[in-house]
């Protein structure tokens, strides 16, 4: 098999923007971990509506790395106590995600202790001990230990190496180091931190899915890293793992776009990675990878970056999985008194959160506080001119122009003729416009009304189909009555003529017998 | 549940770090970009064009005071998005520098008023406001508007800023000369008589009017707005593909023409540099609002613009005809954007 990605030949996507990427505070400053919070509430909704049903009570205790809520289906995942404590609730709160949705959410009064149902092991493995793991023990592994996409779209990690969607070989793993958003720094503290981990777990990965190479994406714009794993590379001799410095443009670390910029291909529309033989996986979900396997420690923390302008000592931290944004931006020494907005992500896609008790999510890469001032809009939104500047920085190739036209005009099906369902929400239209409209509100809302009128439509359908079997039943059951009916009635017909034979013998007989009579007499 | 005390945030949606790019910015970059191609206008033809452009603008803005006031829309807000303001300076540099002060009322009134706000205001219009504006006077009053002054090298007298203002507003023109004298039809103009009387373009184009590749004077403003149409692109205002389109399809349209019979055809060149192709080209056929917005369409529809516009000044009764190629082309941008419709990532076949 050939190889897809030639390290000293890149490509280029269309579109994507320059940003000033502020990303030295929070990596100059280092990465370190939190202390444990009081509280920690940890939402079981994972991946767009997929939510683990709690296997724990209100009042019990848990250890840390504890199950807590297990998944209905294959698509969800594991949740695990991020601390030990008690389970001081379970009910409906905001969560950290998009509209801040209400949904399940376990909320533990930890007591400190941080005590641990089992206690990771403490040496790392060998990378020749990987030789003893068979693929399905990793995927086995991926699932048991509560692993989702830790880039953000928090995509249940099992599923891209289940059977059932190895239509084609992998050939290549891309491991996504290049996070092209502004402000966020936490995959590149992690490779700076944990090389050796992220390592071991390409090298786990790459088993699992049965994959010939692999390919750390680094941004260009950050310095060291490359170096530093390339010899860790070398120390232990691997030749089927490579580092690519990708150049940083906006979204550059989009999943599309990177496999665009490394191999030149493109994935089909409403495709997968997999349909070119690749797999794409966050930094943080390898690390979490191999500390599950290696350690046995499931996902209960992750790093964060926070950020912002209102932030006095932006950094990186090791977080549990649950804490209370407010606490973390506490001990990043955030001036709440001018925070204006506090986000969830970074500038370009991340979500305002409405308050800050919520708990951080395991696809929660970034906190941002920023002031009004930084965040406010250059004058007032203004009616579209049809400047064109959108469809320049569009990565999916869209006229982002014509959509607004047609979703505001309320032509809905004509915007999915304009491949509405192919723009990825990144934000660079809206971010160019200099009528300042929030384009991607709209691309939202005109895919949630289409999903919706589709959803009804199918249901109408359905019921129509229903209908119209109802009405052949209804007809098939009468045409056999009548067929019955008919039967019958010939039936009766026939006893008529039966006995209007009957009668004329009897009445020959009757007629003998009168003469035989009239004879004898 | 959560703690009341807690602050609430601001919740709008991403970007959550604006961008400092403005409608009014982008409107100011065309004026700026239109600049250089102003002062060369009043090197060649004095200062009537001075005046004309304030007629213009000021005429712009109040008709589009007066129609927001009526539609009840913020004065203020769309008064300083400057596309008004650009509008008005388009029209201006297509007309007279000696055209009489309501050529620009009118003009204007159905540039701002007809063509933008009865089509639903800023970015709702279908038609460029400054070629409809143009298109009205140029029909309802060609005499008006082919009465042009001749370049200053060759004028034989030079019009002060006074004079100019008196012809502009009370028609009045200096006593000592003759009016014949210091008025002069514009080059295309000339061309469009000369053939009509029998005259080959070569001795058309040998008259002092007539300059390197256009006609004199002429020529630098051409260039000058070349020059303007390439910072834009550079500030990214203004893709290269409509420029592109109705340059070269210009030349590939009419270089036919002018080899099968030159004497009656005009060259390219002289297409290029006289008249208002390369305003046209760089600053009329690239307004977003009512061109195309696929980048295959914006070919289409400059290659369009040219077609048409070399059609007019060969075949037609006036002289020139970019305001025509881009009024005819701004009704059929809705079309060619259905029909062309690009492919979006990943939706092209593999090789």
């Amino acid at each position: 098999m050939v190889d897809l990605i030639q390290p000293n030949h890149l490509h280029s996507f269309k579109g994507g923007l320059k940003l000033k990427h502020h990303k030295n505070d929070s990596l100059n400053n280092g990465l370190s971990r939190l202390k444990i919070p009081d509280d920690l509430y940890i939402s079981l909704r994972i991946n767009r509506g997929n939510i683990a049903k709690p296997i724990v009570k209100v009042g019990d205790s848990v250890l840390k790395g504890q199950v807590i809520a297990k998944p209905d289906n294959t698509r969800g995942c594991y949740i695990h106590a991020s601390s030990s404590g008690i389970v001081a609730a379970i009910d409906e709160r905001e969560t950290a995600s998009p509209d801040a949705d209400i949904s399940t959410v376990i909320h533990i009064q930890t007591d400190k202790e941080d005590k641990w149902i089992k206690l990771p092991l403490q040496e790392s493995l060998d990378t020749k001990k990987i030789d003893a793991f068979t693929a399905d023990k990793i995927i086995t592994a991926i699932h048991d230990g509560g692993l989702v996409g830790l880039g953000g779209a928090g995509f249940p990690t099992h599923l891209k190496y289940s059977n059932g969607n190895k239509q084609k070989p992998i050939n290549t793993l891309i491991i996504n180091g290049a996070e092209c958003e502004p402000y966020i720094t936490c995959d590149e503290q992690l490779m700076m931190d944990y090389a050796d981990d992220l390592i071991i777990g390409s090298l786990l990965l790459m088993k699992a899915a049965g994959a010939k190479n692999a390919v750390f994406a680094i941004e260009d714009q950050v310095g060291g890293i490359k170096s530093e794993l390339e010899s860790k590379l070398k120390e232990r001799d691997i030749t089927d793992i490579s580092v690519v410095k990708v150049p940083t443009i906006y979204p550059a670390g989009g999943e599309k776009q990177l496999i665009k910029v490394l191999t030149g291909l493109e994935v089909p529309t409403s495709g997968l990675p997999l349909d070119l033989g690749i797999i794409v996986q966050n930094v943080g979900t390898i690390k979490a990878l191999c500390d599950y396997v290696t350690h046995h420690k499931p996902l209960v923390e992750r790093v964060i970056t926070v950020a912002g302008d209102s932030i006095n000592k932006a950094q990186n931290f090791i977080v549990p999985i649950g804490t209370p944004i407010k606490y973390l931006l506490e001990q990043a020494d955030c001036q709440f008194a001018s925070t204006h907005r506090i986000i969830i992500g970074g500038p370009m896609m991340g979500y305002a959160m409405p308050n800050s008790d919520i708990g951080i999510d395991k696809t929660s890469n970034c906190i941002l506080a920023l002031t009004e001032e930084n965040t406010q809009h250059h004058g007032e939104t203004l009616p579209c001119i049809r400047c064109g500047e959108c469809v320049n920085v569009c990565p999916a190739e869209l006229l982002p122009q014509q959509l607004h036209w047609y979703i505001n005009g309320g032509n809905l099906e004509k915007a999915r003729e304009h491949h509405l369902f192919d723009c990825i929400e990144c934000g660079a239209c809206a971010w160019v416009c200099p009528s300042q409209i929030k384009l991607v509100d709209y691309y939202r809302y005109a895919k949630s009304e289409l999903k919706y009128l589709d959803f009804k439509r199918t249901k109408s359908d359905e019921a129509q189909i229903r209908h119209e079997q109802r009405e052949a039943r209804i007809e098939r059951l009468k045409q056999e009555r009548i067929a019955k009916r008919k039967k019958t009635r010939s039936r009766t017909r026939n006893k008529d003529k039966m006995q209007q034979d009957l009668k004329a013998v009897l009445d020959r007989v009757n007629t003998a017998k009168e003469t035989k009579d009239q004879l004898d007499e | 549940m959560n703690n009341p005390n807690s602050k609430t945030y601001n919740t709008q949606s991403a970007p959550h770090i604006p961008n400092t790019n403005t409608v009014a910015k982008v409107m100011l970059t065309v004026w700026l970009a239109l600049i250089p191609a102003m002062i060369a206008h009043v090197w060649f033809f004095g200062t009537g064009i001075i005046i004309q452009l304030n007629l213009s603008i000021f005429f712009a803005l109040m008709f589009e005071a007066i129609s927001l006031k009526i539609l009840k829309k913020p004065i203020k807000l769309y008064l300083t998005d400057y596309s008004a303001f650009v509008t008005g300076i388009l029209f201006a540099l297509c007309i007279s520098p000696i055209a009489p002060w309501w050529i620009s009322f009118i003009g204007m009134f159905f540039a701002i008023v007809v063509s933008k706000h009865l089509f639903g205001g800023l970015g709702q219009n279908i038609f460029n406001p400054a070629m409809v504006g143009f298109a009205v006077v140029l029909i309802s009053f060609p005499q008006s508007m082919s009465v042009w002054l001749p370049p200053h090298s060759i004028s034989p007298y030079a019009f002060s800023f006074v004079e100019n203002l008196q012809a502009i507003f009370f028609n009045q023109f200096p006593d000592s000369v003759a009016f014949d004298t210091f008025t002069q039809a514009t080059p295309l103009d000339s061309i469009k008589t000369g053939i009509g009387q029998q005259l080959s373009i070569s001795e058309i184009t040998s008259t002092p009017l007539f300059g390197d590749f256009g006609g004199l004077g002429w020529e630098w403003i051409a260039n000058l707005y070349f020059v303007g149409g390439l910072f834009l692109i550079y500030k990214r205002i203004i893709t290269w593909r409509v420029p592109a389109a109705v340059i070269l399809t210009t030349i590939a349209f009419s270089l036919p023409f002018n080899l099968y019979d030159a004497d009656h055809f005009i060259g390219p060149l002289q297409h290029l540099f006289s008249g208002g192709l390369m305003l046209g080209a760089f600053f009329i056929a690239t307004d977003p609002t009512t061109g195309c917005s696929s980048h295959k369409g914006q070919l289409i529809f400059g290659a369009g613009v040219a077609i048409m516009t070399i059609l007019v000044r060969e075949f037609g009764n006036f002289p020139d005809g970019v305001a025509f190629g881009v009024l005819l082309m701004n009704m059929s941008a809705p079309l060619i954007d259905r029909l062309t419709i690009p492919k979006p990532f990943g939706g092209k076949k593999h090789a």
